[in-house]
């Protein structure tokens, strides 16, 4: 997101005022109108995998196997699916739910889910970019055994199965819609079986969405959420200071006050299980060696850029894992990104580094003080010894391996160790295409990984992951993980909202128990 | 005057098309829409399928000359984007900024025009230093600051107007003021100007020598003489009001077209890019030539095969 200190000028004025006049009456008390930062395109579940979409997806679409929001260990529970059993260590047979309502009326059956899941396991048209090339490989088929019963097939056996067909990637959309209108524009108003449904949706910009009442589950807490696009931020906050919108998302760290201040507002802040980070191109001749690519790991400040930025909310990773959050804890007392630029002079004089020039590029506004942390960041490259230069781009062409870095996320998508790794890192991800990440170059990985990702004693997983972490992080150095920011959403004091355990970031969870309007 | 309009519009034909061509290479030349809808990058496979489907696997020249022939049938293409025909696009957020448009270019008229008569015969006095000084202060404070004043004041302040969204009448209130500040500014400065000059002249003396009452030498001979150069201006702004709904409406989170074109701008969503950029150059070229016209109505040296008056203008 953008900021800049005309916005930051305009909401400390905005708030001085604030505080003097009383908060206007909400619209309707079943009703949330929620502003957003950033919006989507479309609403196709299968396709959509950015955070912008996760926000909705929710509301609308539901999955064979659901997560329970509730556990704070991941546990999976019935959803369009009411029991599954296991046929041979690679297919599982789902029984339907009999009696679920599609948003256009029809009964959802097995070929509605064969439909939806065969555009996640076996995309055709190269036209749909979809989830399956993000995390969904290793599944292989789908199929129908009866109206009521599916069997979806993996190449090999997989303990994430569960996890993945959780995603809402992979939620269950009406087959029947998708024939009758194609699917661009089933894609506007995709018929799921959420407890809302759409009625209103303009790219981009608005989305309304309704309380279904023929949804199979709990009903909708709410009548009716609207989703509105208010891309700046000092509109936004002042939109809810004023009374047009109920709810916002991202409210920066030095904006907060403002709310705090207001009676009648209330904050939720978290700190999402998601990387901010820099990729490094492994392949890049000037930072191949991986000395110079842990040099500029240690040159790092986490801890300033925390507190200077984040003001002390955003969390410094120790490795590519999520302090805290589920099935990570085992690894709580690994750190290995101390900062060391003592280390880091050393590291980069044992690698004969002859001060070649670093290029950090950067989607400049795309992430919320990214901005800063690339400036800050090229500073403590120079101070630790690096040549370092910032570079803005809008976007990565065809050929991305003249670049040395750049600017990424890494969410977890599901609550496993493996949530955000093979998510972002596996075979299937525009890093090893492109060619940045080259575990090649290091015969232990392989193997490793392949404990971690197929292996099926939950221990031993886990010990290879703590094992891959450590070989991650001191001596393949694919990344700079800078923190895990920290996320404010404001909203009315009468709404009762808080984050689930176990969703995946910046999803905005209304299900019923979810949500509450006083 | 057939002669004179015919030029008119020969001219504008031309223009339209020299404007096509320079959003169409324009469009390519800053990149390409693949790399900013997917910023993960395609392979190989994908990226040749998705060319296809647009038509951006063919050479410029086919891609111009089929767009071309599409335009001339009617057909704006389907966004890259969203997989939707462009026109659908605009016809959605066109009311919106029709709205915003009207209600702020009738504000201009009814707020400026008095504005620049006043300023003009209260020279020198306090009421016409009043108006130039609204006019200065409209014209300095740019879009986006006025906005975000408006809204501290009217919306958050006083709580009197809705800051965001374009639900109700009341929503368009401060968007309308926002974008027709800076127009008053300049139809109160030239107006004035000419109100000046015209006032000034022998005719307006020999009007008054002949006894007419103040308000009809005022309206009728200075105001409709100063009226001419005044015209231009406006037209001109009218186009500037399509500006100045780009800023205006991302303030206000209106849904209207500007939001459109500046979401196609980011993207390099050619279709809806080039026929955004087509359709202001149509207004813009509309409007002068109705300028134009209007000047041959109001000027009758023009019609009648002068145009000197014109090339001054």
């Amino acid at each position: 997101m953008s900021l800049s200190r005309r916005d930051l000028i305009a909401a400390a004025a905005a708030g001085t005022l604030a505080q003097h006049y009383p908060l206007p009456a909400m619209a309707q008390t079943r009703e949330l109108r929620v502003g957003v930062q950033s919006h989507t395109r479309t609403l196709d579940f299968q396709a959509e995998t950015g955070n912008n979409t996760a926000q909705f997806l929710d509301s609308l679409c539901d999955t064979l196997v659901e997560i329970d929001t509730r556990s704070p260990a991941p546990r999976y529970i019935p959803g369009l699916a009411t029991a599954w059993r296991q046929i041979s260590p690679t297919v599982t047979e789902y029984t339907l739910r009999e009696g679920v309502r599609m948003h256009d009326g029809t009964l959802m059956d097995a070929d509605d889910v064969v439909f939806s899941l065969r555009r996640v396991f076996n995309p055709t048209d190269p036209r749909y970019l979809g989830a399956h090339g993000r995390y969904f490989y290793n599944f292989e088929r789908i199929e129908k055994q009866d109206a009521m019963t599916v069997r979806v097939v993996t190449r090999r056996p997989d303990p994430l199965v569960a996890a993945l067909l959780s995603c809402r990637n992979a939620g269950i959309a009406s087959k029947e819609q998708a024939d009758a209108l194609g699917l661009d524009r089933a894609a506007q108003a995709p018929a799921g079986s959420g407890p809302y449904r759409v009625t209103a949706f303009r790219p981009n910009a608005d989305l309304t969405v309704e309380r279904f009442a023929e949804h199979w589950g709990d009903p909708a807490p709410l009548e009716r959420i609207r989703f509105t696009r208010i891309s700046e931020m000092a509109p936004r906050v002042t939109a809810l200071l004023n009374g047009d919108v109920d709810f916002i998302v991202s409210l920066p760290p030095d904006q907060q006050p403002l709310v705090r201040a207001r009676r009648g507002l209330r904050l939720v802040e978290t700190t999402w299980p998601m990387f901010f980070l820099y990729v490094l191109n492994m392949n890049r001749p000037e930072i191949a060696d991986p000395r110079i690519r842990r040099a500029m790991n240690l040159a790092v400040d986490r801890g300033a850029l925390v507190s200077a930025l984040w003001g002390g909310k955003a969390v410094a990773p120790g490795g590519h894992y999520f302090r805290g959050f589920a099935d990570h804890d085992f690894l709580n007392d690994v750190n290995l990104l101390p900062y060391d630029p003592a280390e880091a002079r050393r590291l980069l004089r044992a690698a004969g580094y002859a001060g070649t020039e670093i290029v950090l590029s950067f989607q400049s506004t795309y992430y919320t003080y990214g901005d800063q942390a690339a400036q800050a960041v090229v500073e403590m490259w120079k101070d630790a010894g690096i040549r370092a230069r910032l570079q803005v781009i809008e976007g990565f062409g065809q050929d991305s391996s003249s670049y040395f870095t750049r600017d990424w996320s890494n969410p977890c998508y599901y609550p496993d160790m493996l949530g955000a790794f093979d998510t972002h890192w596996s075979s299937a991800s525009w890093v090893t295409r492109d060619k940045w990440f080259a575990p090649e170059k290091f015969p232990a990985f392989a193997p490793l990984y392949e404990q971690v990702r197929f292996g099926t004693d939950p221990d031993a997983r886990r010990a290879a992951y703590r094992r891959l972490v450590v070989m991650t992080e001191t001596e393949m150095v694919p990344w700079v993980l800078l923190y895990q920011p920290s996320e404010a959403y404001a909203m009315r004091g009468n709404i009762a909202w808080e984050i689930p355990q176990n969703v995946r970031p910046y999803q905005l969870p209304f299900r019923a128990g979810l949500v509450s309007v006083a | 005057m057939i002669r004179f309009l015919a030029g008119r519009v020969a001219r504008a034909a031309v223009t339209l098309l020299l404007v096509l061509l320079l959003v169409f290479a324009g469009a390519r030349i800053s990149g390409n829409p693949f790399d900013f809808l997917y910023d993960e990058g395609l392979t190989a496979e994908q990226r040749e399928a998705l060319s296809a489907e647009f038509g951006l696997d063919r050479p410029l020249p086919a891609q111009f000359a089929a767009y071309v022939g599409a335009i001339a049938q009617g057909h704006f293409g389907v966004s890259i984007a969203q997989r939707r025909p462009v026109l659908d696009l605009y016809a959605e957020a066109l009311p919106a900024t029709l709205a915003l448009a009207t209600a702020a270019f009738t504000l201009t008229l009814a707020v400026g025009l008095p504005l620049g008569v006043l300023a003009a015969i209260g020279r020198g006095r306090l009421l016409g230093g009043l108006a130039m000084a609204i006019a200065f202060i409209g014209y300095a404070v740019p879009h986006f600051l006025l906005a975000v004043l408006l809204v501290l004041v009217f919306g958050l302040g006083l709580g009197w107007l809705p800051s965001v969204g374009g639900d109700s009448i009341a929503h368009y209130v401060l968007p309308t003021v926002t974008l027709a500040a800076g127009l008053v500014a300049a139809v109160v400065r030239f107006l004035r100007g000419e109100m000046l000059e015209v006032l000034a002249q022998d005719y307006i003396r020999t009007a008054r020598a002949t006894g007419l009452p103040p308000h009809r030498v005022l309206l009728g001979h200075a105001l409709r003489n100063a009226m001419l150069p005044v015209l231009t201006i406006v037209g001109l702004q009218l186009s500037g009001l399509i500006n100045g709904s780009l800023i205006v409406e991302t303030v206000f989170a209106l849904p209207g077209i500007g939001q459109t074109f500046v979401g196609a701008v980011q993207l390099r969503d050619y279709p809806v890019l080039q026929f955004g950029v087509l359709a202001y150059a149509l207004v813009v070229i509309a409007v002068n030539l109705l300028v134009d016209l209007l000047y041959a109505i109001a000027d009758p040296r023009i019609r009648r095969g002068g145009g000197a008056r014109i090339a001054e203008a």
